[in-house]
């Protein structure tokens, strides 16, 4: 109880403070206070098209999310094998860890147009952490276990489970845990400057064509929660199958 | 199946471990590899098992035998065992011909009865060691090669892991390890210190 009280305080306090200072700026459109944002997001809510962009972005993002996991998985584990795969990689992971999202997103709908641009970016995005992670935690994994499962012959599913997984845990949680907050961020951005139809990027983007800010925070806290719901669910899968 | 180490020679940093050693391994024997430290006991298991190779002469497995490596139940120098697992599944984790009935009477032959089902990172240092112990015998093996097997056991868990092996033993040979040969006067002691001394 303690717990929820310290949580719940600072909040309603950030929320006080919020529509105190929306009252002296006093212009909707400069800053919409928290109860103009409760109401747009009801006014949202009502409508099919907020939850059909919802879906879809979420969707999208999650798609994305999960293939530059898997990719960045599989990939560390063929550069863990074999260093002349490490170092051929090395250069794109560079370049994929520090281009602009931005700069990315623009080329993208040069190459191929805005439809699911948000997939491939969050993708894009997700790869070079959970490669570089998963690559580290193999990496440190005890080579002395490993010469133990190698002198039993222990049988590779088994060395997965409990010499590689048990090692990765904490490099894959802290990993997972970044990779899905930037898929959002990232995701959202691609949206915005691709204005894919039916999608929380585009809903924030007519937000601000017209000046409807308290939908444009309402369309942000969507965002947050979303994300937050995500980051959640993930770590109870996490903690299930590590 | 005999293991053949013929003229074995092995240096770390320009220092002779391992100079023309040779040694004839043969089934239902057991040997004991005694010495100072630093005079290659576990080097020379460690070139039995094939995780290091000679300088120069050869391991090998005389006679007819049916796989390409050693099949040994194996205890290192050091516990090597998974931390965040129980006793249990540190044994049964290493082969899927071993089962979890059998792997808990086995366990409490040498372990009490709580011990088993803890992570072995909260078990006692004697008490991990005879996890490894079990774990090597459990398996089924043609030989059992033992680094210092019983390092933080006291006399009576010693004396209960030497009658523990032997019986696992059965017809394959037995390689250990010793600075303290008590208990081990069934086996053939090699005293590697003659051969430091010779470097």
């Amino acid at each position: 109880m303690q717990k929820v009280v310290k949580r719940v305080i600072p909040i309603v306090a950030w929320l006080l403070i919020w529509q105190l200072v929306a009252i002296i700026v006093h212009n909707k459109i400069l800053l919409a206070g928290p109860l103009e944002t409760v109401k747009a997001l009801a006014a949202l809510a009502g409508t099919s098209e907020f939850w059909t962009s919802v879906g879809e972005t979420t969707g999208r993002i999650l798609l994305g999310f999960l293939i530059g996991s898997v990719i960045g998985i599989l990939l560390s584990y063929a550069a863990y094998k074999n260093y002349v795969i490490e170092d051929f990689l090395k250069p794109i992971v560079i370049t994929l860890k520090s281009v602009p999202v931005a700069s990315f997103v623009i080329l993208l709908l040069i190459w191929f147009g805005n439809k699911g641009i948000s997939t491939v970016i969050c993708a894009v995005v997700v790869f070079p952490i959970l490669y570089m992670n998963t690559l580290e935690g193999l990496k440190s994994t005890d080579v002395k276990l490993l010469e133990m499962a190698k002198v039993f012959r222990m049988p590779g599913d088994r060395a997965v489970r409990f010499i590689y997984l048990p090692q990765l845990k904490p490099f894959w949680k802290s990993a997972f845990k970044l990779a899905i907050g930037m898929s959002f961020k990232s995701g959202i951005a691609a949206e915005v400057i691709g204005q894919p139809l039916h999608t929380i990027g585009n809903g924030l983007y007519l937000s601000k064509v017209y000046l409807e800010t308290g939908e444009l925070f309402a369309w942000t806290i969507v965002v947050v929660l979303i994300a937050f719901v995500c980051e959640k669910l993930l770590n109870i899968v996490l903690e299930f199958v590590l | 199946m005999t293991i053949e180490v013929k003229d074995v020679c092995k240096s770390f940093d320009g220092r002779n471990v391992l100079n023309n050693f040779n040694l004839n391994i043969e089934e239902e024997h057991s040997y004991v590899i005694t010495g100072p430290s630093g005079c290659g006991k576990t080097t020379l298991l460690r070139l039995i098992l094939g995780l290091d190779e000679p300088d120069s002469g050869t391991v090998k497995l005389l006679g007819d035998y049916k796989y390409p490596f050693i099949n040994s139940g194996t205890v290192f120098q050091e516990d090597r065992l998974c931390e965040d697992f129980d006793a249990v599944t540190n044994v049964t984790m290493v082969s899927k011909k071993v089962f979890r009935a059998t792997v808990i009477e086995e366990l409490k032959q040498l372990l009490p009865e709580e011990a088993l089902f803890k992570p072995v990172k909260e078990l006692s240092g004697g008490q991990r060691r005879r996890v490894a112990i079990v774990r090597a015998c459990a398996i089924p093996s043609d030989i059992l090669i033992m680094d210092e097997p019983f390092t933080g056991l006291d006399e009576e868990s010693k004396t209960k892991a030497i009658a523990y092996i032997r019986d696992k033993q059965g017809s394959g040979a037995l390689v250990i390890t010793a600075h303290d040969t008590t208990g081990l006067e069934f086996a053939r002691t090699i005293n590697l210190e003659t051969q430091c001394k010779e470097i």
